[in-house]
């Protein structure tokens, strides 16, 4: 076997393993957690666009979930329109604050630009937690909103069972990755890369750095915003302590941070290995000791950041391709240099 | 026309003048050195042509375009390219994704910059180095990565900032040699050298900068052999006792 038939052989094997879960998994449990795990997995993906390529450290991206949550709960609850179309307002209305954002905050370096993104996200979920309407649209403040399971149905993006949502999610999770992977092989990823790392030397050579973060944040907060209409669909009940919380911003960048922010395969790698540990710590310690999770998150990024400070991905990715390595030499193909 | 021309350019860090009053011509095809002592102003000059800092008085016209203010990205679309006297390369990259980034500032086709940037190595004698992170290379080829990235964006003018500072002899010959070959390709030459061997060997046309200011101008023998350049380089009391 050469060494292409490998790595397709493996993505073929991931792919039909994936598509296959639910027809032997019929626990509603761990379904529920595995869509929660493609769930983060997107989420952070989309956060890498920026906060992997562009460098820069975006703690807000919690913003972008409430932004799409609210905006297509509150078009259907009002004016009946469909949430796959509130998904594509609620983008188009993330991007716009995505680059508002970015214009002032893209100057700034480190952990300025941090903290900044927080400032923002948590200016936010005040404000959400706050009002009750603004100007037509119901809000309610901390009590959130509550989509009542009537019409269930495609169209409605609302389902009885949790099959649907699995294949909605992995697709939508299967999507972004192809697009980070075209993006991370084309001129913006070059431009998106160089100017992280040395920005003065990328402007030197062509590259407009903020221009090009200015591009990335707008995917990345159009993409995040979708996944804020993905869970209020699942969960059928918003409120600003679960779409817009810092815990949320925070996640996601543990995540990527653990898995290795910059790679296409970090994200993924980070939500398998941490999500498990977020779900069983709130499941069994979520009465006496609530946010060990993110306690756990902590010691565990220190360690990786230690050990591996381009986290988890580059020793497993090192394996896997001695794993192919082995696999392709002894079926006589070409040694590795 | 001048590729290159400066008018009274002054420059100030707060109260500092790094720059003052500085006024020269690059006419296209030449190797234009520019030579002074230690903090004589030399890469703030560079950093004034090319856009990092804006003048704070002074004319700059390159193809007879004022490109003062000008930011760096659309002066390397214009076609002025510059190396960093502190090298600057994306050190995760590899070599070849390092000259890529300078491709792309001519095509948006990832094929394409490939082939550009491959053609580039191979120029320089780099290819061997294609694919070696770009933070463990040596200094001198961090140097010579430099040079690649900033052809690979196909400049008119070359800015270069002490390229040749800590190679070995043998290297700076190898240098001076890729250097006037690139003049061979019709690109002009702005050139900043402590070496004063192989500034002289380069040179068409040579600028002294002392505090800022110019000193001397001329054909490199007649700079060297200037009493103010002298001055400047080894102090007052080496010319008295000397004289
Ligand atoms: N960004 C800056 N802010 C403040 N002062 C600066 C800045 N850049 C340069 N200077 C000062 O301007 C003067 C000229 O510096 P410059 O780097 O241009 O010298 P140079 O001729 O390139 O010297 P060298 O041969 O050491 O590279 C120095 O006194 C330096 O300290
Ligand atoms: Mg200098």
């Amino acid at each position: 076997m050469t060494r292409r038939s490998i790595n397709q052989s493996a993505c073929l094997l991931v792919a039909v393993l994936a598509l296959g879960l639910p027809l032997v998994m019929r626990s509603a449990t761990y379904l529920h957690i595995l869509i929660l795990l493609y769930f983060y997995a997107y989420l952070t993906t989309s956060w890498n666009l920026v906060g992997g390529f562009a460098g820069v450290l975006p703690l807000g991206h919690a913003a972008f979930v409430g932004i799409g949550a609210y905006t297509s709960t509150i078009l259907y609850l009002q004016y009946g329109v469909s949430p796959w179309l509130g998904m594509l307002v609620g983008g188009i209305l993330a991007t716009l604050v995505g680059i508002l954002i970015g214009l002032p905050t893209f100057k700034m370096r480190g952990a300025y630009f941090a903290l900044a993104t927080i400032a923002f996200a948590e200016g936010i979920r005040v404000m959400i937690e706050n009002i009750d309407r603004l100007g037509p649209f119901v809000i309610n403040g901390p009590r959130g909103l509550q989509i009542p399971p009537l019409k269930l149905g495609l169209s409605n993006f609302m389902f009885a069972v949790k099959e649907p949502y699995y294949y909605i999610i992995l697709i939508m999770l299967a999507a972004v990755l192809l697009l980070t992977y075209c993006i991370s092989r084309s001129k913006l990823g070059y431009y998106l890369n160089a100017g992280g790392e040395e920005p003065e030397a990328a402007m030197a050579l062509g590259v407009n750095v903020a221009r090009a973060k200015l591009i990335a944040m707008a995917m990345s907060s159009f993409l995040t915003a979708l996944a804020g209409t993905f869970y209020a669909q699942f969960t059928l009940y918003i409120h600003p302590k679960s779409v817009v919380s810092l815990d949320l911003s925070f996640e996601i960048a543990f995540i990527a941070l653990i898995g290795g922010r910059g790679s296409i395969a970090g994200p993924v790698l980070g939500a398998l290995l941490l999500r498990p540990v977020s779900d069983f710590s709130r499941i069994y310690f979520g009465d006496t000791v609530p946010g060990l999770h993110l306690i756990i998150f902590g010691v565990v990024l220190i360690l990786v950041m230690l050990y591996q400070p381009r986290g988890l991905q580059e020793p497993l990715t090192r394996l896997y391709n001695r794993l192919v390595d082995r696999l392709a030499g002894t079926e006589g193909g070409e040694a590795s240099a | 026309m001048n590729i290159l021309e400066i008018r009274g350019l002054h420059k100030d860090f707060g109260g500092l003048r790094a720059l003052n009053d500085l006024s020269l011509t690059i006419e296209p095809g030449q190797i234009f050195g520019l030579i002074g002592p230690n903090g004589a102003g030399k890469s703030t000059a560079f950093n004034c042509i090319a856009g990092v800092y804006a003048p704070s008085g002074g004319e700059i016209y390159f193809n007879g375009v004022r490109i003062n203010g000008e930011r760096p990205w659309n002066l390397c679309k214009r076609g002025l390219a510059r190396t960093f006297q502190i090298v600057k390369p994306f050190a995760t990259k590899s070599v070849l994704y390092n000259v890529m980034v300078g491709a792309f500032a001519r095509t948006n086709s990832r094929s394409e910059a490939e082939r550009k940037a491959l053609e580039v190595l191979e120029y320089l004698h780099f290819e061997k180095h294609r694919n070696s992170r770009a933070g463990n290379l040596t200094i001198a080829d961090r140097k010579r990565l430099e040079i690649a990235r900033a052809l690979a964006t196909e400049p008119q003018l070359l800015l270069l900032d002490e390229v040749m500072a800590g190679l070995r002899p043998s290297e700076v010959d190898e240098m001076v040699g890729v250097i006037q070959q690139l003049r061979g390709r019709g690109i002009t030459i702005f050139v900043i050298e402590h070496i004063m061997r192989a500034i002289m060997a380069l040179s068409d046309h040579v600028v002294v900068l002392h505090f800022g200011q110019k000193i001397a101008e001329g054909a490199p023998h007649q700079v060297a052999s200037d009493e103010r350049v002298i001055k400047a380089y080894l102090g007052d009391e080496y010319v008295i006792s000397a004289g």
